[in-house]
């Protein structure tokens, strides 16, 4: 098995680099080490997302209103600010925010039994809703959102750390620590083993509920994280800061190599995938592509990995012989 | 008390619906009218074709969210049809086959392929919606001609042309789930593998769900474009949302199998009544997002909660009744 | 001779490689029974899933009436007049019974109303067609597999192990059924490991072993001694039970009054060192009872008491905290990871006693530990679980209880789905935990098991504690106290 993912990532890295040389070939100020660095600020806040979410999939859970809660985060955030809360005590009203909506996503998936998609699809309904309404409550308008940030916040947007741009290598830490989380602790062995069957995992004694609400809390101040850190780097909290990376975050999770039935992930898989995706969103624009079609891109690519995977599969089940070999 | 409301939801939820229409009335004086009714049926076409067109995906325990962008994508077909001079019937076709060929592209992924319908549908979503963004430019689609636009008024006895094409299509899956085929339907959903034991076409079953919703998601667009005049970047945005909390609160089991048109048709009108006593009671919009989620996860809360409990309660009487029958009769042969 | 009706054509399948089916023969006639029999893994289950189109062939040909089952789908065998009754029944819940029976027949279930209704008055259950089928139980829900077969008249008809849950008096109108078709010219397919059930009504025998025919003959010209050599020569015997231990009269667990779903007033104790065989027939509480004492179901009424302390579990986890470990009957649903590695399995009861940051080192010489001990087969600690045969998953299991150090081993049906020579190997494992000390409830079905390794015996019936056995007591006293009470009832 473990053989197998290894080779799964390999293969992704490999395609990042050909999609990068392709991109290099028809632009070739898309190389240049600057653009390449700096350009990730526009889509780390997917793979900050995408990680956590990776581990929700493992899990058996599935999470969409981590979309709205990058914006109800970082409006709560705002508000917080607005009425003269000093700066720690603002991001941790943030953080808090993110956190409940994923207690509340938990529990009440475990309340009612039902899929977690039809529950977050709810949630991501009514934190917008709620972001929507808390901005109302504070004058702001759709468009500009809640500024007003202190100066020194803003600039946290566009700060270097060791060379790389600050969301960077905000991503990385926290990509980082999720890796180890997942792949060396025993926390993430019962991640894995929920998901690959709950029934058994019940009749073990693990704790399902404590892990599935603890990835759903994960993906929820993952979620605050990237609405701060984009408020930092818009210089305002705006309702909508999310809704951008739905399609692209669970492509990068599903990419990366996460079985949407559980039991199979890996948090590199998916900070290649997140890579590809972010990087083929702005070659495309370099290369003189409209921005709606990087859109769809990302919805036609989830399509084409799903297809090819289960295509795969199918093609395998007609030829068991070899595949028996290739085992 | 229990199983009455959780085994005759359609009841509940039309008793429940009078009861807050008649307190948005005493609010709002004037609200009781013929006229509110015939707003309230309009109101909620588009998302009732919407809901009809998910309702048979979800009864075969599928489950399809690209329907918001496949409305959009026949309104935009139908708009750019209809300024490129065609005659109403054909771009009415085009846009009708739009909504099926994305169905169809749905049903392949899900019945031939074998993806998860949430992945396959939520890729399509974004798919769709970027397809559509692509042919507009990113325009808006204004100044739709004059015919498409009476598909949508009211002509007869209040209702549309497109108001009376919904109430044919209820009728028509009422009348389909009754015959032996709808009857496949259900079952397919209730338990797959043993559909196809018993020889059904499992595969072209589900294939066939998601081009009705195509279909159904095209009409959505047509009466969409018909009602508002004009086709805008985000038509349908979230639909697919608000269709399956509908039929979640009619009684439709997202676990497949279970579900009636009546469910359907109730759990529409309900949402779109609330929707509309807002307007009546001058609630600020910005709220509609809130209250819409809030009410969607509350069902779903009480819905869960309440299954639940009963299915603890045909447990403890299955065990209670188990028991009895042992001591009864049920010798079983010696194994020996 | 009478023409065949379904024919296999020296037919092979195999699963990831691995043989399942190895060019096999096989045919039924108009008007004859065809029993077939095999051991556990035999393929039976398999040969006739091709047959009724469920299960694609990796080679031969299926024929069904002198045509090919092209293609090989069910939907095809049943328009060309095949119809199997699987050994599990596939149910409908949210329909009702009638629905259930007749979705998939050319007209609208009212038209076959009466029809179902006269089957069901013939059978003799009581069983409305209106009901719905979620509610059924499992003996129910076999019927109206049964009445499926029965309703669409199939030319051949295909039972596999239908008899498992009926009472004496269904199976023999049962086979009433089977031999009017028989007579109407129609050819049936059998399936039964009972030999008694298969001499009162088949005309011809086929047995499997290991994918391969070993035997096929004339029922009335094969003797028993035939067919059970041809199941499985060499071991055919179970290992006869080892010498009498020593057992202590200290109570380790001790269950007082004990009420919970299925079961009432339970009372009995487990001593040190013992192995308790705790039996009865399918559905008598037994699995529900062991459920209950580790937590998985809520308690009604009763105490526990473990090594003298009240004893109450909320968990699983809770109850291997304490010293109790439950393997559930169900080894895919309820014990394995089956694309796990071997070693996340093993410690899958001890989880919590893992550090943080895992070491898979001493996890994987703690497995390779128990795998020499126990004698499980494999390539590496490494490998998933479900790569493995029943018999060394079911060890795997069992190195998973172990790594618990329980007091208490609670063991459901440990043997089910394992060939004789695994089957020996857990049975000298059971026997050497009990002599090192470690108690043993033993829930078990089959008697022959239960005698063999028990040094005393509870017998429970419909939720009731029907009696308490020494060790050494026969098969015949288990089956009197597991029936009795309710063969008076139905005299």
């Amino acid at each position: 098995m473990k053989r197998y993912v290894m080779r799964w990532e390999v293969l992704l890295l490999a395609i990042l680099v050909v999609e990068l040389l392709i991109f290099g070939m028809i632009n070739p100020r898309f190389l240049r080490p600057s653009s390449l660095l700096f350009g990730t600020s526009d889509f780390v806040q997917v793979g900050i997302v995408a990680v956590p979410l990776t581990l929700v999939i493992i899990a058996g859970g599935i999470d969409v209103s981590f979309a709205s809660t990058v914006g109800l985060a970082a409006i709560a955030f705002g508000i917080a600010n607005f009425f003269g809360l000093p700066l720690p005590l603002s991001l941790l009203v943030g953080f808090a925010t993110g956190a409940l909506a994923g207690v509340l996503n938990a529990t009440i998936i475990r309340l009612t039994r039902l899929q977690p998609l039809v529950v977050t699809l709810g949630s991501l309904y009514m934190f917008s809703g709620a972001a929507t309404v808390l901005s109302g409550v504070v004058g702001a308008n759709g468009y500009e959102g809640i500024g007003g940030f202190p100066a020194g916040f803003t600039a946290l947007g566009y700060a270097q750390v060791m060379g790389l741009p600050m969301p960077l290598f905000v991503f990385l830490c926290f990509a980082a620590v999720l890796l180890v989380l997942l792949h060396l602790t025993r926390f993430g062995r019962l991640v894995f083993q929920i998901g690959l069957n709950e029934n058994a995992a019940r009749h073990s004694g693990m704790p399902v509920f404590r892990v599935q609400l603890m990835t759903y809390v994960l993906t929820g101040l993952a979620a605050a994280l990237a609405g701060i850190m984009l408020s930092a780097y818009f210089g305002s909290a705006r309702v909508d800061l999310g809704s951008a990376t739905l399609l692209p975050a669970i492509t990068a999770a599903v990419l990366g190599g996460a079985s949407i039935y559980g039991g199979k992930g890996s948090v590199l898989g998916t900070v290649i995938a997140t890579f590809i995706i972010g990087y083929l969103q702005q070659g495309l624009q370099m290369s003189g592509v409209p921005s709606q079609i990087s859109s769809a891109l990302s919805g036609a690519l989830l399509v084409l990995v799903v297809a090819l995977r289960h295509g795969a599969a199918l093609l395998r089940e007609f030829l068991p012989e070899r595949a028996a070999q290739a085992n | 008390m229990l199983e009455r409301i959780a085994r005759d939801r359609v009841a509940t939820l039309f008793l429940v619906t009078v009861a807050v229409l008649s307190l948005v009335g005493l609010a709002a004086p004037g609200f009781l009218s013929a006229g509110t009714a015939t707003i309230i049926w309009s109101n909620g076409l588009v998302l009732m074709l919407v809901a009809l067109g998910i309702f048979p995906v979800i009864l075969t325990r599928n489950i399809d969210v690209s329907g918001g962008s496949i409305l959009g994508l026949s309104a935009v077909v139908l708009g750019l049809a209809l300024n490129d001079g065609f005659a109403l019937p054909l771009a009415l076709g085009f846009a009708l086959g739009a909504g099926i060929f994305a169905g169809v592209v749905n049903g392949l992924l899900v019945a031939g392929l074998g993806v998860p319908s949430i992945v396959a549908t939520l890729g399509t979503l974004g798919l769709f919606r970027g397809v559509m963004l692509i042919t507009t430019g990113g325009e808006w689609i204004e100044e739709l001609p004059e015919a498409l636009k009476s598909l949508g008024a009211k002509s007869f006895g209040g209702l549309s042309i497109m108001g009376i094409i919904t109430a044919l299509v209820i009728v028509a899956v009422w009348w389909f789930l009754r015959s032996r085929r709808g009857r496949w339907v259900m079952v397919t959903g209730d338990n797959r593998e043993a559909a196809r034991h018993l020889g059904l076409p499992v595969r072209r079953i589900e294939l066939l769900a998601f081009t009705w919703a195509g279909a159904m998601y095209a009409l959505a667009g047509i009466t969409f474009a018909a009602q508002i005049g004009f086709v805008p970047n985000q038509a349908g945005n979230g639909i697919e949302l608000r269709a399956i909390a509908a039929l979640v609160l009619g009684g439709i089991s997202l676990l497949g199998g279970v579900g009636s048109v009546g469910g359907v048709v109730i759990g529409v009108i309900f949402f779109t009544s609330i929707d509309t006593s807002l307007v009546f009671l001058k609630i600020p919009a910005y709220w509609n997002d809130l209250i819409g989620g809030a009410m969607l996860l509350g069902v779903l809360l009480i819905d869960g909660r309440l299954r639940i409990a009963l299915e603890a309660r045909d447990r403890a009487a299955r065990y209670r009744r188990g028991s009895q029958a042992e001591q009864k009769s049920r010798p079983l042969e010696d194994a020996a | 001779m009478e023409p065949v009706l379904a024919e296999l054509d020296s037919v092979s399948k195999s699963y990831a490689g691995i043989p399942v089916l190895k060019r096999v023969n096989f045919s039924v006639r108009a008007g004859e029974i065809h029993a077939l029999l095999g051991g556990n893994g035999a393929g039976k289950s398999t040969l006739m899933k091709i047959l009724a189109g469920l299960v694609q062939a990796s080679g031969g040909d299926v024929r069904i009436a002198d045509a090919p089952l092209v293609p090989a789908t069910p939907a095809q065998a049943l328009a060309m007049g095949l119809y199997l009754v699987p050994q599990e029944a596939h149910i409908f819940p949210n329909q009702s019974v009638l629905e259930n029976i007749c979705i998939g027949l050319p007209k609208p279930a009212a038209a076959y109303r009466a029809r179902v209704q006269e089957l069901i008055a013939q059978i003799g259950v009581s069983l409305s067609p209106e009901t719905k089928a979620a509610t059924l139980e499992i003996a129910d829900r076999q019927i109206v597999e049964i009445l499926r077969g029965l309703v669409r008249e199939a030319k051949v008809l295909i039972l596999d192990e239908p008899t498992s849950a009926l009472t004496p008096h269904e199976v023999q109108t049962l086979f009433a059924r089977m031999q009017g078709l028989r007579a109407a010219g129609h050819g049936l397919v059998f399936i039964s490991h009972k030999l008694h059930e298969l001499r009162a009504v088949c005309d011809r025998i086929t047995v499997l072993r290991d994918g391969n025919v070993v035997l096929s003959a004339n029922m009335d010209q094969s003797t028993d001694s035939d067919i059970l050599t041809a199941m499985s020569p060499g071991v055919t015997e179970l290992e006869a039970r080892g010498a009498g231990r020593q057992t202590s009269s200290e109570a380790v667990l001790a269950l007082d009054a004990l009420s919970g779903e299925g079961f009432v007033d339970i009372s009995f104790d487990v001593r040190r060192g013992e192995v308790l065989g705790l039996t009865g027939v399918v559905g008598a509480g037994r699995t529900e009872l062991a459920e209950t004492l580790v937590g998985l179901r809520p308690r009604t009424c009763g105490d526990v008491m473990l090594e003298g302390q009240m004893f109450r579990a909320n968990s699983p986890s809770d109850a291997v905290r304490q010293g109790i470990v439950h393997l559930s009957e169900d080894r895919q649903q309820y014990g394995l990871f089956l694309e796990a590695p071997l070693f996340w399995n093993a410690s899958s009861f001890v989880y919590d006693r893992l550090p943080f940051f895992l070491r898979p080192g001493t996890e994987r010489k703690r497995f390779a530990r128990y795998r020499e001990m126990l004698g499980i087969k494999c390539a590496s600690p490494d490998q998933p679980a479900g790569s493995l045969s029943g018999g060394n998953q079911q060890k795997v299991l069992l190195a998973k209880c172990l790594v618990a150090e329980p007091k208490l081993l609670i063991l459901d049906e440990p043997t089910r789905g394992v060939d004789v020579g695994a089957r020996n190997d857990i049975y000298r494992i059971i026997e050497e935990l009990a002599a090192q000390g470690t108690s043993v409830l033993l829930i078990s079905s089959d008697f022959d098991e239960v005698v063999r390794l028990s040094d005393r015996i509870a017998v429970m019936a419909g939720g009731h504690l029907a009696g308490e056995l020494p060790g050494g007591a026969t098969t015949d006293e288990i089956s009197q106290l597991a029936f009795e009470a309710r063969e008076v009832e139905h005299a």
